[in-house]
């Protein structure tokens, strides 16, 4: 890829330590993956900006579609041919990992400090490998064991992290169910032992009672090691059982980060507030379940202002222009016109 | 309410669907039991939620339901009398008394087929030789799906549609024969997320509408109580719970209803701290299924002796509700069992 070597080449990246205990261990900012296409040049990540504290996990929320794979595919550099335009800082441990170049980014980040879990990765398990081999796979490649007999060991630890019999290591993909396919793809992002590792629809595909086994194994994970989940996600209510922080993505951009308190409690922008009021629930006494009239709009050529506005219920003169993100009091960042930098929503504002 | 004769629409009595499974071909290696002695009855005009696990054994029953799988035992009664599968003419009769709405409307539209062509067929299958009947139907029903004008979409072919509008054409070609009961497989799961509610409250709207009853088959627990007055909980190819929707949600008798509601995430910050309570296992295998209750390899109520040994039949409880569990064999209330 042409185009990121030569960012690369043009910054003499500054000598920093990736083991540095930095406040955020991760901080991107100003990301754009554009895509190019027979039809147009497709906007999959616009400008995003945020920073995840360390110890901290967060979601990246929004409906399919709006960039949440390609964000995190452009963080860990896994990107297709058609490249059109990655730019961007991405802070790992303080240190620009933009900056790198592949050689380097393969070899000290992808797997050793930064993982994925890609969308439906259990239905993507080399079917002719016993999973044990698939789970050490990462430490070999990476050199983080002597030989094949520790390599092993270590796959042995990371499936009991995650909950799966030691005596399924002998086993073939096609002979464990969903969720154990799941956990198996789970231990094999942490046997790298990385520092942060992005989940991409990690329960999806999976029932009820899997999901939720599967969201256990997430929580006692972060309570054990000292780890950071970005779990990509449609659905608003699992994304409660491990975020800290929300991450709200709409026509590829983010429009509303904050703290899971405010976001499941009070969200602010309004596609937030609209996305939380159509979250099936069990028990309110809502007869109804609202949804968002309308679809979202092309990455090919989006609206120029607000990229919500064509839903948008409050939209209002400004809302012709591009919002910027406003940081609250409370250090929220909102996307939307009706804020103010460090103030509150006021609807006067649309007046 | 009791059901009485007159406002009863279906009726299943012990149904079993079972699937013969062979090795290379011949050898039989046993059966696959997809639908295990499943009983329940339907009113006209009723809308019910089928929900459980993928694999429990959901479009097997919705299949043998509509006379796609002809039941290896047992019996369903429409309208009073018994459905017989051997009876080629009276099977086309019930077939279209049930319009089909599948999970994939990508793959139930034939592409090289108009809409109005694919609207029509249903119809010019069942005997209805008038064109201009057909198309007058053809119109009441669009419209009634606000699909207008309607003249624009029937030109089209499925490819030029939407998922929502393609999803909206196998709803109205189900709604042609002026159907009683509509069968709907997880009819949004392939939809996007922004289409999703549009579609289910269209099906509400027409069934409240055409006083149709509707079966609604989901994975999805937390969105039932929005679109249904009753829900059978399914597991390992049997109904091990019938309940009003509000009662099941508000005290769940069955203990695998328990976990079911139990596993599910509401939207609350304070989940980030809390572990789920998730029983054990995996649901069972339906070639070889555990004797005795389905359930009791998982259950921690289990007891020993009988769950694992006997079957459950359901029990009645108050409030028109039924399980299929030992734990209510001398109870009268689903509350009465405290887990
Ligand atoms: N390699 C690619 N080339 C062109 N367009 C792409 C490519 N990958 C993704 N897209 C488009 O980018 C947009 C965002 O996609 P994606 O990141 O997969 O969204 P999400 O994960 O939120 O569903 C979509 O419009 C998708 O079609
Ligand atoms: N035609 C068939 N032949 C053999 N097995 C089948 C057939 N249809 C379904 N099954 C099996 O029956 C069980 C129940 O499947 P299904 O009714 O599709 O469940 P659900 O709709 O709840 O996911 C599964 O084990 C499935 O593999
Ligand atoms: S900027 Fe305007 S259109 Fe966009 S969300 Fe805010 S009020 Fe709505
Ligand atoms: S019958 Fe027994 S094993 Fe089955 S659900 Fe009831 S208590 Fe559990
Ligand atoms: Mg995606
Ligand atoms: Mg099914």
């Amino acid at each position: 890829m042409a185009k990121e070597t030569k960012l690369a080449a043009n910054n003499v990246e500054k000598n920093m330590n990736l083991d540095e205990k930095t406040a955020n261990v991760l901080d991107v900012q100003d990301m754009y993956l554009y895509f190019q296409t027979g039809k147009g040049i497709v906007q999959a990540v616009d400008n995003v900006s945020f920073a995840l504290e360390r110890g901290k996990s967060m979601v990246i929320v929004g409906e399919s579609g709006c960039g949440k794979t390609s964000l995190g595919r452009a963080i860990l550099r896994l990107l297709p041919e058609n490249v059109y335009k990655y730019e961007g800082s991405c802070l790992l441990n303080g240190s620009d990992i933009m900056q790198y170049d592949d050689e380097r980014f393969r070899k000290e980040i992808r797997w050793k400090r930064a993982a994925l879990v890609p969308q439906s990765s259990m239905n993507s398990l080399n079917p002719v490998l016993k999973v044990s081999d698939q789970v050490a796979e990462p430490i070999l490649i990476h050199d983080l064991a002597d030989n094949k007999e520790q390599a092993r060991e270590k796959a042995a630890e990371a499936f009991k992290k995650v909950g799966v019999p030691v005596d399924f290591l002998n086993r073939y993909p096609f002979e464990l169910s969903g969720g154990m396919r799941q956990r198996v793809a789970i231990a094999t992002s942490l046997v790298t032992d990385p520092d942060f590792i992005i989940l991409d629809e990690p329960t999806s595909a999976l029932d009820m009672l899997t999901q939720a086994n599967i969201m256990n194994v997430l929580t006692k994970l972060k309570e054990e090691i000292d780890i950071s989940f970005v779990l990509i996600t449609h659905d608003v209510s699992t994304s409660s059982e491990i975020a800290d922080m929300a991450a709200i993505m709409y026509a590829g951009q983010i429009v509303e980060f904050t703290d899971a308190y405010t976001f499941f409690g009070t969200p602010l922008h309004p596609y937030s507030e609209r996305l939380m009021a159509s979250v099936p629930t069990l028990e309110a006494d809502d007869e109804e379940l609202g949804f968002i009239p309308g679809q979202p709009p092309s990455l090919i050529n989006p609206p120029e202002g607000c990229r919500f506005a064509e839903r948008c219920e409050e939209e209002f003169e400004l809302c012709s222009e591009e919002p910027p993100g406003f940081e609250m009091e409370d250090d929220r960042i909102v996307k939307c016109w009706l804020y103010r930098e460090g103030g509150e929503r006021d609807a006067n504002y649309g007046k | 309410m009791p059901t009485t004769e007159n406002n009863l629409l279906l009726q299943a009595k012990e149904l079993r669907t079972w699937f013969e499974i062979k090795k290379w071909g011949f050898i039989h290696v046993g059966h696959v039991r997809a639908v295990d002695g499943v009983n329940f009855t339907l009113e006209r005009g009723e809308s019910v939620s089928l929900v459980g696990e993928s694999g429990c054994g959901k479009s097997s029953l919705a299949k043998t339901i509509m006379g796609i799988h002809q039941p290896t035992e047992g019996e369903l009664i429409f309208e009073g009398n018994s459905v017989d599968s051997t009876d080629e003419q009276s099977m086309r009769q019930y077939k279209s008394e049930i319009g089909f709405v599948q999970q994939d409307p990508y793959g139930a539209l034939p592409p090289f087929m108009s809409i109005q062509r694919i609207l029509e067929e249903p119809m010019i299958v069942n005997g209805i030789k008038d064109k201009d009947k057909r198309l007058k139907r053809i119109h009441q029903v669009m419209e009634e799906l606000k699909m207008t004008p309607v003249e624009d979409f029937l030109k089209k072919y499925p490819h030029m549609l939407s998922g929502g509008q393609q999803q909206r054409v196998v709803i109205a070609r189900s709604l042609v024969l002026n159907p009683k009961l509509i069968m709907a497989d997880e009819p949004v799961s392939m939809l996007d997320a922004s289409v999703r509610v549009e579609i289910l409250e269209l099906i509400k709207k027409i069934q409240s509408e055409r006083e149709l009853a509707v079966i609604y088959i989901t994975h999805d627990l937390s969105t039932v109580r929005y679109f249904s007055e009753r829900i059978w909980v399914m597991y390992g190819g049997k109904i091990v719970e019938q309940s009003p929707v509000r009662n099941l949600l508000k005290e769940p008798a069955h203990p695998y209803t328990r976990a079911l509601l139990e596993a599910i995430s509401e939207p609350d910050a304070d989940n980030v701290h809390n572990y789920k309570k998730v029983p054990s296992g995996e649901p069972p295998s339906l070639l070889n299924p555990p004797g005795g209750c389905r359930f009791h390899p998982r259950c921690e109520y289990m007891i020993e002796g009988l769950c694992d040994q006997e079957i459950p039949p359901d029990f009645q409880l108050a409030n028109d509700r039924l399980t299929a569990c030992w734990l209510f064999r001398d109870e009268e209330e689903a509350g009465d069992v405290a887990l």
